[in-house]
């Protein structure tokens, strides 16, 4: 009972990580310029990888190689946000214009800052 | 008459007063006029958090270095120059000051260079002996200032501070060999500690760049673990709001470039800040100056998140403990805008 339950919850977790992954890829596609796409380049190594890990941890069980599964996490979550400044950074330093939503210049922002104020995230 | 050209690199040590009056005293020796040139090299390019707090510390320490140069030269012939190098570049390595050293002479027609025993330009690390050795290999004449050094780095003997640091390299590192091994295996917690031991003496010093504090530090570290459950909740929902966005086929992104004032130390605290920005999808930091943060952020949702604060008290919370936390958020302290993209 207890081995089909794990079962199920590493399928499960697997399952999500390639969810993630997947929309990760559709994201990198459609979105329009490099500022964007770093975004959902990120989803991978948070929820992408995350989910996978936490699977391999529950598959492996209590024991050892479940810590080094975290450390990994651990080190992942450290290096990509690195890796997404740098690329967005240096985009940015070669001059790389971001494409902004159009009525991003100076006179309405203000107005437009109070209309979002009470979206729903 | 004869000129003789000096460059004297200057770093803030307990030595480059010396430095400076030996290089006024042996230009002299060499010939009846001197020309000094005095530079400090920037470590950090221009624009990377606290080099406005580097270059005014470099204007300060060229115009004490000026005065030496005025009171050692009496009523010598002597021309001055000041000027920092490297402002434009990341210097990494001591090849790299060797060249900006090099091209500098070159331009000037520098005849030698008066070295800082203990020059430090860097933040930590000590480089006179590969940077002689790469004056040596492009051929720049160098010379080493003869100075009397108080009782040699000081902050080895720092009392209990240097323990401090020691003891808390050495707990880190074992920590994290236990955590890799066996606990249990006593061949692991020997080599381990082995280990952890030449880590914090060959480490300790350069491992921590603010003071430690026995209650703080640990504390900070309680903090952090606390933190971050907080995070991975943010980022699982900031991944499927943003999911949601991508997935939709009207993809209804709103790309927006926001600047945001933070409240957090420059440094770790910081580092952390724009790190767990970044790690949340839909909002990424692309600049950093000091405590100015470029935000490009994908949907509205973000972009609110962004101005509420959360992750920037959070980051107060771990570093600064729970009262600091309770501020206002950058919208309502007005620290937050959208900007077009010619801020980049």
């Amino acid at each position: 009972m207890i081995e089909t339950l794990r079962f199920w919850v590493i399928v499960a977790l697997l399952g999500l990580g390639v969810l993630f992954t997947f929309v990760s890829t559709v994201g990198v596609i459609r979105l329009p310029d490099v500022y964007s796409r770093a975004h959902t380049a990120s989803q991978t190594d948070t929820l992408g990888a995350g989910f996978a890990l936490a699977g391999v941890a529950v598959a492996f069980g209590w024991q050892h190689a479940a810590v080094y599964t975290v450390l990994l996490l651990f080190f992942v979550f450290i290096t990509n946000p690195t890796a997404a400044h740098a690329i967005s950074r240096s985009a940015a330093e070669t001059g790389v214009a971001p494409v902004l939503a159009e009525e991003g210049e100076d006179g309405d922002e203000t107005d437009r800052d109070a209309e979002t104020d009470g979206e729903s995230r | 008459m004869a000129v003789e050209r000096l460059l004297v690199p200057l770093s803030d040590t307990v030595t480059v007063r010396q430095t400076v009056g030996y290089a006024v005293q042996s230009g002299l020796e060499a010939a009846d006029s001197l020309e000094c040139h005095l530079v400090v090299a920037m470590p950090y390019d221009a624009d990377v958090p606290e080099s406005d707090r580097y270059s005014d510390d470099a204007e300060r320490l060229l115009s004490r270095a000026q005065n030496w140069v005025e009171e050692d030269a009496g009523g010598a012939d002597v021309t001055i120059e000041t000027t920092t190098l490297g402002a434009d570049e990341y210097l990494f390595g001591p090849r790299d000051y060797a060249e900006i050293f090099d091209a500098y002479a070159d331009e000037h027609g520098i005849d030698r260079v008066v070295l800082d025993p203990e020059y430090q330009p860097g933040v930590t690390a000590q480089l006179l002996q590969p940077l002689e050795r790469e004056l040596d290999r492009i051929g720049l004449a160098y010379d080493e200032a003869p100075v009397d050094r108080p009782a040699r780095r000081g902050r080895l003997d720092g009392g209990a501070e240097g323990f401090d640091r020691l003891f808390a390299t050495f707990l880190i590192s074992y920590g994290f060999y236990l955590l890799l091994g066996d606990p249990t295996y006593w061949f692991d917690l020997v080599t381990g500690a082995a280990v952890a031991g030449i880590v914090a003496v060959s480490l300790a010093q350069v491992t921590f760049t603010v003071p430690l504090d026995r209650v703080q530090s640990p504390l900070r570290v309680v903090r952090f673990a606390l933190y971050i459950p907080y995070l991975l909740w943010e980022i699982v929902k900031a991944n499927i709001a943003v999911s949601l966005v991508i997935l939709r086929p009207s993809m209804p992104i709103e790309p927006t470039l926001t600047r945001v004032n933070s409240r957090v130390r420059s440094g770790l605290p910081l580092t952390a800040l724009a790190n767990s920005i970044t790690l949340t999808p839909g909002t990424l930091t692309v600049r950093a100056n000091n405590q100015q943060l470029l935000v490009h952020t994908l949907i509205p949702g973000a972009r609110d998140d962004l101005f509420d604060g959360g992750l920037e008290r959070g980051i107060r919370f771990v570093f600064y403990g729970r009262k600091s936390a309770a501020i206002a958020s950058p919208r309502e302290r007005d620290d937050a805008e959208i900007v077009g993209g010619d801020e980049l």
